[in-house]
């Protein structure tokens, strides 16, 4: 049989488990906002019936958990696009400042070469005039310079990159540690069965800006997770994380060390691997490119220069410092070894008034002796390589940009708060409390009858 | 399916894709180009530096055109110069041929021809900014002296080189002939000739006289076709100023071509990405306004 007292017991568990619901509710509508946040929803559960036989009553309803509602293979998806969007995001940001040195029509290293072949014809009309071989030295020394700054601007770049890594490495450590310290949390409360939701949620949300930065995969193990890099370098296992160091190398430049072992060429994605890809194969490209091109000019020019005779009759000299015979560094170092227009060797016979050997040095002008290349030409051909490279990289970008802002769409509209769901979740919860208190009232009344019939019959 | 309920960096990102489209637009329209870094059109950008590296090695080409033009100009005039003496020593070695003429006459004939052989050795001796332009490649050496005792009246002191300047691809130009080449060639030595002559005279010697006039007249003729050659050049010159002028127009047209921007589709590509912002943002305000809770009493 039943009892009043078991259906007002019945009836407060409804009450309760609509605070709750309500809570939930409230919950979610706080954190419409909040990046990461998965909404949740109450799991109502009817509560074991009592039997009385030959009856089975139903005692109420429980408020068995909170749900977190997520999607773990959108989410992977998710940190597998952040991790190339970050590279290639890093990758293109890079190229573009590269690529300003290559952008100028005035003042660029094309130019310059056109400058000095110009003034090398312009010399050739009359071989002995001072001012014409003074402005021989000067577009020389012109162009030395460009090569310069070209190649000055190229390692600052690199330098600036290199600062990045290191300030890359020191974010990823921090975010490993509070990943670590989330999976502590979150072991505990799901051990003790709690709702580990908001922990996971942050946890998410960190291991998403970690994908920004570097290459991770995530394994499931025990109600942790274990992180480590493509190439299997630990990052995080359960509640310890594993710091990367960096150390600097033989060129200056700092590498990536996990454990002692160096893993700098084994991170393949992520803003770190973007940075390193710039930094040590990018940019040394092009330098190696500025060094060929600025060692075959001086060293063609030198090789006119001394087969010839200067305003003396006196054979030549080197009209600029010989770049290093590896090439490495001739573009940064490359340098006008006359300051004396005399010593010019425009002259082919050792007479003053001979053009032959200024004829030869223009003639280079047109000739294929740097990688099968005019100077122009090769030096347009650098253009194309950074342009190429640069354009490259904001096509990945842009792809991987709207690639990721579709999946983040999928994993809001799987975890997203709806505010429209959740009013209309709270109305729904405020119907079912205003009846249960209703229920509760109709009880009281029924209590009041029972209680007031015994005082009637005593 | 659950719809995304928060369409707002989906928004966000379109307004800040249509921005960029807006700056490349605008900054297209400002430069007037295309290809306003490499990565804009990294083939046009390498074939504009070739082309800009062509433009500028073709205006280099007519600055030195100008250069040689000046010091060819200089010496064929000046040897049209040397004609003209040379027949004004031919019609006094005729005159002086002349076996009635006394001893005084001949000796005034003998004093005017001297003063040619003086205007020839200046004529031979032009200097164009500094250089002496008939001494070879020896252009700071005064070419031709005056020397009793040489047979011909003078020494030559330049050498036998010439220069040719570079003037276009595949185009060359010789820009000078030796002296030694023009007035002392052998058999049609200009300075011999008029020595011969100065010879006759002195000694009154009419058939030597007659000799003179007679190697004159070859020389002259021989000093005319040698002023084709600078004749020649200046036309060469002149076709070559013509061809590099339509190679650089060709050249300006192509750069047109591969890096002008094309303003008709820019501006309206500028337009559509406007009116595109502004209905995103209009999008953005719309969506704050509604949800269920504010139907709610």
């Amino acid at each position: 049989m039943s009892s009043l007292n078991a259906s007002l017991a019945t009836a407060l568990s409804g009450l309760n488990a609509e605070q709750g619901a309500l809570q939930v509710t409230t919950n979610n509508v706080a954190n419409v906002n909040t990046p990461g946040y998965s909404r949740e929803e109450p799991v109502l559960v009817a509560s074991d019936p009592v039997v009385i036989d030959p009856l089975a009553f139903g005692t109420g309803v429980t408020l068995q958990s909170v749900k977190s509602i997520t999607d773990p293979i959108l989410e992977a998806q998710v940190q597998q696009q952040t991790q190339a969007q970050g590279q290639f995001s890093a990758l293109a940001s890079a190229l573009q400042q590269t690529q300003v040195n290559f952008s100028s029509s005035t003042g660029d290293i094309g130019t310059a070469i056109s400058n000095f072949f110009d003034s090398v014809n312009q010399l050739s009309t009359d071989p002995s005039d001072l001012s014409l071989r003074q402005g021989v030295l000067t577009a020389a020394d012109n162009l030395a310079t460009s090569f310069n700054s070209t190649a000055n601007n190229l390692t600052q770049q690199q330098a600036s990159l290199d600062g990045s890594v290191v300030q890359t490495v020191g974010q990823i450590n921090q975010l490993t540690a509070q990943i670590a310290q989330l999976n502590t949390q979150v072991r505990y409360l799901q051990n003790a069965g709690e709702n580990a939701g908001a922990f996971v949620g942050q946890r998410t949300q960190a291991i998403d800006q970690l994908s920004a930065l570097v290459d991770v995969s995530v394994i499931p193990s025990d109600n942790t997770l274990t992180l480590t890099t493509a190439n299997g370098t630990p990052l995080v296992i359960g509640q310890q994380s594993f710091q990367l160091q960096t150390q600097i190398n033989s060129s200056g430049l700092h590498d990536v060390y996990a454990q002692g072992a160096d893993i700098t060429s084994a991170i393949v994605s992520g803003q770190l691997a973007g940075t390193l890809q710039a930094r040590d194969q990018q940019i040394p490209a092009v330098q190696t490119q500025l060094d060929t091109l600025a060692s075959g000019l001086a060293n063609a020019v030198n090789t006119v220069q001394v087969g010839g005779f200067d305003l003396h009759g006196n054979a030549g000299t080197n009209l600029f410092n010989p770049p290093p015979v590896s090439g490495v560094g001739a573009a940064a170092n490359l340098s006008v070894a006359i300051t004396d227009p005399t010593l010019l060797a425009a002259s082919s016979d050792g007479t003053v008034g001979s053009n032959g050997n200024a004829e030869a040095m223009y003639a280079l002008n047109n000739q294929t002796f740097i990688g099968g290349q005019t100077p122009t030409n090769y030096y347009s051909g650098i253009v194309f390589d950074v342009g190429n490279a640069t354009a490259n990289a904001s096509a990945e970008q842009s792809a991987s940009a709207l690639m990721l802002q579709q999946l983040n769409d999928q994993v809001s509209s799987v975890s997203g708060v709806s505010l429209d769901e959740e009013a209309a979740n709270m109305v729904q919860y405020q119907d079912a409390y205003a009846a249960s208190a209703q229920v509760i009232t109709t009880i009281n009344d029924m209590m009041y009858t029972v209680v007031n019939m015994s005082t009637l019959t005593g | 399916m659950r719809v995304n309920p928060n369409p707002y960096p989906d928004l966000i990102a379109e307004t800040a894709q249509t921005k960029q489209q807006i700056a490349t637009d605008e900054q297209q329209i400002a430069s007037g180009s295309s290809v306003n870094v490499p990565s804009d059109n990294p083939g046009a950008a390498a074939v504009l530096i070739q082309d800009a590296g062509r433009t500028a090695q073709d205006d280099q080409f007519q600055r030195s055109i100008g250069s040689v033009q000046g010091e060819i100009q200089s010496a064929d005039s000046n040897l049209n110069s040397v004609i003209t003496a040379l027949q004004q020593a031919i019609s006094l070695g005729v005159e002086g041929a002349n076996g009635t003429l006394n001893a005084a006459d001949r000796a005034t004939i003998l004093t005017q021809v001297q003063g040619i052989q003086s205007q020839l050795v200046s004529l031979a001796n032009l200097s164009y900014q500094g250089n002496y332009v008939f001494a070879g490649t020896s252009t700071q050496t005064t070419p031709y002296v005056l020397d009793p005792s040489s047979p011909s009246g003078v020494v030559y002191q330049g050498n036998t080189g010439t220069n040719s300047v570079t003037l276009g691809n595949h185009f060359s130009l010789q820009t000078n002939v030796p002296g030694s080449q023009l007035f002392s060639a052998s058999g049609n030595d200009v300075f011999q000739s008029i020595q011969d002559l100065i010879n006759g005279l002195e000694t009154g010697n009419t058939a030597s006289i007659g000799t003179a006039v007679t190697e004159i007249g070859t020389a002259s003729t021989y000093i005319n076709t040698q002023a084709e050659f600078y004749g020649n050049a200046l036309n060469q010159l002149t076709a070559q100023q013509t061809y590099l002028g339509s190679d650089t127009t060709q050249l300006a047209e192509q750069q047109s071509i591969v890096g002008q921007a094309d303003l008709p589709a820019v501006i309206s590509n500028l337009t559509t990405a406007q009116t595109s912002l502004q209905a995103t943002l209009e999008a953005i305000a719309q969506t704050e306004s509604t949800n269920l809770f504010q139907y709610l009493k």
